[in-house]
């Protein structure tokens, strides 16, 4: 998405000036000090930086991200396997859009991506969210590490157990480690929206996207926050992972947690507009 | 008062007025002949309107000062920059005959160097047509009366252009009732060259009318083209051509190096990449076993994080050539992952020049061969960083 209107922040009703919280107390004075230089710091940003594309200027929507691409450009597809498929086994739509492509223009690849048989797009999400302060090779360090111990300590049971309990033990961290997220990941989630003065809790189905970011994002947190002061990330986020693997833990019984309260909350759910 | 454009208002307005006349010889009203004989009698004669109203003389003013540039003066323009064409090619020494727009280009930029930044503030030298905005004649005869049936709409232009379009809109589903009734049609669907032309842009559709247009006016017209397009009526293709352009193919962009050869004679290619503030050069050999050498220092040296190794082999690895090419590259500025990129993009260049051109293609899709354009972003003033904002206080 090159360019995002600020469309969902007119739900709730935020001054032009800027941070909510000056709308909800009502104070003029630090906003017109903030309107000022916040609206000359966008204009300013907006002309000096040059706008690739002559975006529509549309009543009532600010433009607040735009990026050095302009709108034409499409996303790189990556697979190899993609272009390496011979003629005959397209479809109608593949063969139109491959035809599509070859006027478009296209974004160069990100610098973490790569055609190579070992990366995982949900590996790399969830490296990236672990990161702190642009740390990438840390990050990603830690990423390691939480595979070999989740890895080291499915082996140690493998070779403890009997011959019966040996078909079920799972030992691949990657497919542990996707079978975790997902058993992670809420069906429902509570949105607050604003209704005669209060905020309700309103039941919301999520899309899937949002889904796995609030799997990615309770995991890291229940990991960096409950646990011992000594130990190390990598132990304790592969322990974690193990236990949403067997649908234990205190990462699914948040998203329990959620589950009860949509419930609970399900009188709420015709506030719902959309 | 500058006379208005006679010839332009005769030949527009002609065409205009034959269908004005046919219509009038129907009303058969007798002050409406006496105007057009009055009309026909003075030819050439100013085609002036003699308003009483004191309205419409103030349009008349106006309209008269938009309309600077007359038909004669337009043509003398055009006289002069045809002599001046022939005069400029003999002075560089070409046959005037064969002098293109081109060669104007290039001689008046020799002959009068500018070193203003602003293209369009240069000397410049082009046909008049380019130059002079394109104008309307005035659209409505001595008595007054507007030539064209939809004039009162106030865009008479694009108005006849939807009336003509739906015209053939309907044309064209009676011929496909028609089939469908006779039972002679058939489902092919014939799929033009859609993906190749792009619909013309709301300024070139304005170019084209010598009119303003509204964005929903250009919306409709295009939905109303599309309407037409989805009938598949051979007869409609040509009208619905004349609002398509042609869109560049992007692949015939690439500019693919060409092979050198060594000593040995092995065949070698450079080429450049770069990435933020980071520019390297990379040369690929034909034969080899993999091994890249950076700055004369080996890749796993130089680059310890796997992140950086893993952006130097995706040029091989997407082509299935991992270990069969050696690379040596140089690189300066930047930091770590910048160089890696900049090295990234110098490989897939080099390696145009070793494979097809479909192979060429899909490394673009794949965004290999794309100079990634994001910088970093100034600080602005007001800010502590590019987007962090200071910290709010309420007091």
């Amino acid at each position: 998405m090159t360019h995002r209107f600020r469309t969902l922040r007119s739900l709730f009703p935020i001054s032009r000036s800027g941070t909510p919280r000056a709308a909800f107390l009502g104070s003029s004075w630090p906003a017109k000090m903030a309107a000022p230089v916040g609206k000359a710091a966008r204009g300013w940003s907006v002309l000096a930086l040059g706008l690739r594309s002559v975006v529509p200027r549309l009543p009532g929507l600010t433009q607040v991200r735009w990026s050095r691409y302009g709108p034409e450009y499409r996303d790189p597809q990556i697979d190899k396997e993609y272009y390496r498929k011979p003629l005959a086994e397209l479809t109608e739509e593949e063969k139109y859009e491959q035809e599509l492509r070859k006027i478009q223009l296209i974004k160069a690849a990100p610098a973490a991506k790569t055609s190579s048989v070992f990366e995982d797009p949900v590996i790399s999400k969830f490296t990236n969210m672990m990161m702190k302060g642009g740390n990438k090779v840390l990050a990603r360090s830690l990423m390691t590490q939480t595979l070999e111990a989740v890895k080291r300590k499915q082996f140690e049971k493998y070779h403890a157990a009997s011959a019966q309990e040996q078909a079920t033990i799972e030992r691949n961290p990657y497919t542990i480690f996707h079978q975790a997220l997902k058993n992670c990941e809420p069906v429902i989630g509570l949105v607050p929206i604003l209704r005669g003065g209060h905020f309700y809790q309103v039941p919301v189905p999520l899309p899937d996207r949002r889904r796995r970011f609030l799997a990615m994002k309770w995991m890291i947190t229940e990991c960096r926050e409950k646990k011992h002061r000594r130990m190390l990330m990598p132990e304790k986020l592969s322990h974690e992972l193990l236990e949403a693997f067997h649908n234990q833990g205190p990462v699914v019984k948040k998203k329990q947690d959620m589950h009860k309260m949509a419930e609970a909350n399900r009188a709420l759910a015709h506030y719902r507009w959309w | 008062m500058a006379a208005p454009c006679v010839f332009c208002g005769a030949a527009a307005s002609y065409r205009f007025f034959l269908g004005g006349r046919v219509s009038l010889a129907r009303k058969q009203g007798v002050w409406k002949a006496a105007a057009a004989e009055l009309q026909t009698g003075t030819g050439f004669q100013i085609l002036r309107l003699r308003h009483t109203t004191g309205v419409t003389t103030k349009k008349n003013v106006a309209a008269l000062r938009h309309e600077a540039y007359t038909v004669d003066f337009i043509k003398k323009q055009i006289e002069e920059f045809n002599i001046g064409k022939r005069h400029l090619a003999n002075m560089m020494g070409e046959d005037p005959e064969t002098f293109t727009q081109e060669d104007i280009d290039r001689a008046i930029a020799y002959l009068f160097p500018s070193g203003l930044f602003e293209k369009q503030a240069r000397p410049i030298m082009k046909h008049p047509e380019q130059i002079f905005p394109k104008q309307r004649a005035i659209q409505w005869g001595e008595d007054g009366r507007p030539f064209h049936f939809l004039f009162y709409t106030g865009k008479q232009s694009y108005y006849s252009l939807m009336h003509e379009a739906y015209g053939k809109l309907l044309e064209a589903e009676k011929h496909q009732n028609q089939l469908q009734a006779k039972g002679l049609f058939s489902e092919k669907t014939k799929t033009k060259d859609l993906i190749g032309s792009r619909w013309l842009i709301k300024e070139e559709l304005e170019e084209m009318l010598v009119e303003k247009l509204s964005d929903q006016d250009y919306a409709q017209f295009i939905r109303l083209l599309e309407r037409l397009l989805t009938l598949h009526c051979g007869a409609k293709e040509e009208f619905v051509q004349r609002f398509r352009r042609s869109i560049t193919v992007q692949s015939k962009k690439q500019l693919i190096e060409a092979l050198q050869y060594d000593e040995q004679g092995t065949a070698f290619s450079t080429s450049e990449g770069k990435r933020k503030s980071a520019k390297a050069e990379a040369v690929v050999y034909e034969h080899g076993s993999g091994k890249i050498s950076i700055n004369g220092i080996d890749y796993l040296l130089y680059f310890p994080v796997t992140q950086d190794r893993e952006q130097l082999m995706f040029p091989f690895h997407f082509l299935d050539r991992l270990g069969k090419h050696d690379a040596t590259c140089t690189v300066s500025g930047g930091g770590r992952s910048s160089q890696a990129g900049a090295i990234r993009l110098a490989l897939a260049r080099a390696l145009c020049s070793f494979i097809t051109e479909e192979e060429v293609e899909w490394m673009r899709q794949a965004g290999l061969l794309t100079a990634d354009p994001r910088v970093r972003e100034r600080k602005k003033p007001g800010q502590e960083g590019a987007r962090r904002k200071f910290t709010w206080k309420k007091r």
